[in-house]
């Protein structure tokens, strides 16, 4: 799966890099020191206790929000401030959230159409087909014309992934994709996130699903209190984890 | 007199005021809308003067009496040399008013929005303008029909506020006044407007539901 494309001078360019990011609220300091780079096609799972900023890292990436010291950058290219030019920004990194977050007054169809028509610019009707044939890959497509709320939590989850994949995005970020369902949805939900990885998509994914870090994730990085604690692959990770910290973690998640 | 005496001699005068008593209302309701929904974006837009600017405005016409606006208007405002017509002093009484409770309804309808839907639209790309005109004022206007209804009847009922300067042709109140300084309606002339009033309030609130049921956002 993993595939940078070299610039230039042959170095390559990673989709998403953060150097040297940190990030305080008030007196708290939820990132330290955050490097990370996460070449074309990569698969890139962040696991680690509640509260150790990885969600805070996720949403730091599409600025939505803002970081103290450090550096971001998507193909190369630093984040943009404000305005336009990050408005802009955003819509090339797709974002999944754990609570869904579909506009509950729009269709299906809507929801997914509303990104490619007003931001992109794309036609109503090409954008109608896209969505369509969207919807049928994440197997929703019968639902297309019922509103939000009358799909199950694990439809609502696919149809978001739709509504990102619209977009044409860099990259997707997943902030605990599955935390919100019921134990008989997620499965549905990890299947098309594995075949997205399957398909080269590029993908920072926040996640309790071991089994889905084992056989999806390229690499897997362990954050505590703010830090980057280990980074590694998966094979190496779960089986040889270096930090005692992450030895405690897996403990405890292995335990439930 | 009794009401068919009454309707006889000032039937068509009540035709005229209904008229103009919807024709006040629709107007007034109509700004007042069109103010209410731009003070609630400068209310929730991240440019601090304007929310502010948002926040004064509605603490003032919320709190005014519509008479006082009305008198400002029509009594006070000419020494600074701004003299409107009758007709036109009412309507922007009877539109700033109920405009900075409109906003307070909207308001309260933005606040029934999950804000996670609200990152979802900045995290496809949509600007501010567009994460508001697409997702956030539809979605309070939609969960805000009932108490718009019953504002539309309340600026209805404040476009009696005619009744205090001479406006021609009068309103329902007006016309009230009008009987009551040359005739003996007594009662009666009031009943037949109030009447008017009421007939008119129950049809908008049975509009008001069905809209509702219509547009109501499943959650
Ligand atoms: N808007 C905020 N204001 C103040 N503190 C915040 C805010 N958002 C998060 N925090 C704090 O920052 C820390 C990191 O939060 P974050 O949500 O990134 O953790 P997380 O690793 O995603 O945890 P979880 O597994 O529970 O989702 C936590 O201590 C949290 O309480
Ligand atoms: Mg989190």
């Amino acid at each position: 799966m993993r595939n940078m494309e070299p610039d230039q001078n042959g170095a390559e360019v990673p989709v998403i890099e953060l150097r040297h990011v940190e990030k305080h609220y008030g007196d708290l300091h939820v990132l330290k020191d955050i490097n990370l780079r996460v070449g074309k096609g990569e698969v890139v799972v962040i696991i680690g206790p509640s509260g150790s900023g990885k969600s805070t890292l996720c949403r730091t990436i599409n600025r939505m929000e803002t970081i103290d010291a450090g550096e971001i950058l998507i193909e190369g290219v630093p984040l943009p401030v404000e305005g336009r030019e990050l408005a802009q920004l955003r819509a090339q990194v797709g974002m999944v959230f754990q609570s869904f977050n579909l506009f509950s007054h729009r269709t299906i169809l809507d929801n997914v159409t509303l990104g490619p028509t007003d931001v992109l610019h794309v036609p109503k009707k090409e954008a109608r087909e896209e969505a369509m044939r969207l919807l049928a890959r994440v197997g929703v497509e019968s639902q297309a014309h019922k509103v939000p709320a009358q799909l199950s939590g694990g439809q609502q989850q696919r149809v978001a992934i739709a509504r990102s994949l619209a977009m044409h995005p860099k990259a997707i970020l997943f902030d605990e994709p599955t935390s919100a369902l019921d134990p008989e949805m997620i499965g549905e939900v990890l299947s098309v996130m594995t075949e997205l990885a399957g398909e080269g998509m590029t993908m920072l994914v926040v996640t309790h699903e071991m089994n889905f870090a084992r056989r999806v994730a390229d690499r897997v990085i362990f954050m505590d209190a703010g830090s980057i604690v280990e980074e590694n692959t998966p094979d190496a990770f779960f089986s040889h984890p270096k930090s005692q910290r992450a030895k405690d973690f897996l403990d405890s998640i292995q335990n439930h | 007199m009794s009401i068919s005496q009454l309707l006889s001699e000032f039937g068509s005068q009540y035709a005229e005021a209904l008229f103009t008593t919807w024709k006040l209302t629709a107007l007034s309701f109509s700004l007042a809308f069109v103010i209410g929904v731009a003070v609630t974006v400068m209310r929730v837009s991240p440019v601090r003067p304007l929310r502010i600017a948002g926040e004064i405005y509605v603490q003032i016409f919320r709190n005014i009496p519509g008479a006082a606006l009305l008198i400002l208007l029509v009594y006070a405002f000419p020494y600074l040399n701004i003299v409107w017509s009758y007709f036109t002093c009412v309507l922007i009484a009877a539109s700033l008013i109920p405009a900075a409770f409109c906003s307070e309804y909207l308001m309260a309808g933005i606040n029934t929005i999950p804000v996670g839907q609200i990152e979802a639209a900045r995290s496809i790309g949509m600007t501010f303008v567009q994460t508001i005109s697409k997702v956030v004022i539809p979605q309070s206007l939609r969960s805000s029909v009932l108490p718009l209804t019953n504002l539309l009847v309340a600026t209805m009922l404040t476009t009696a506020l005619a009744s205090q300067v001479p406006l021609k042709p009068r309103d329902l109140t007006g016309l009230v006044a009008h009987i009551n300084t040359h005739a003996v309606g007594g009662v009666t002339a009031f009943f037949i407007s109030a009447m008017l009033y009421c007939g008119t309030a129950v049809v908008i609130g049975q509009v008001g539901n069905l809209i509702d049921k219509r547009v109501r956002i499943l959650r």
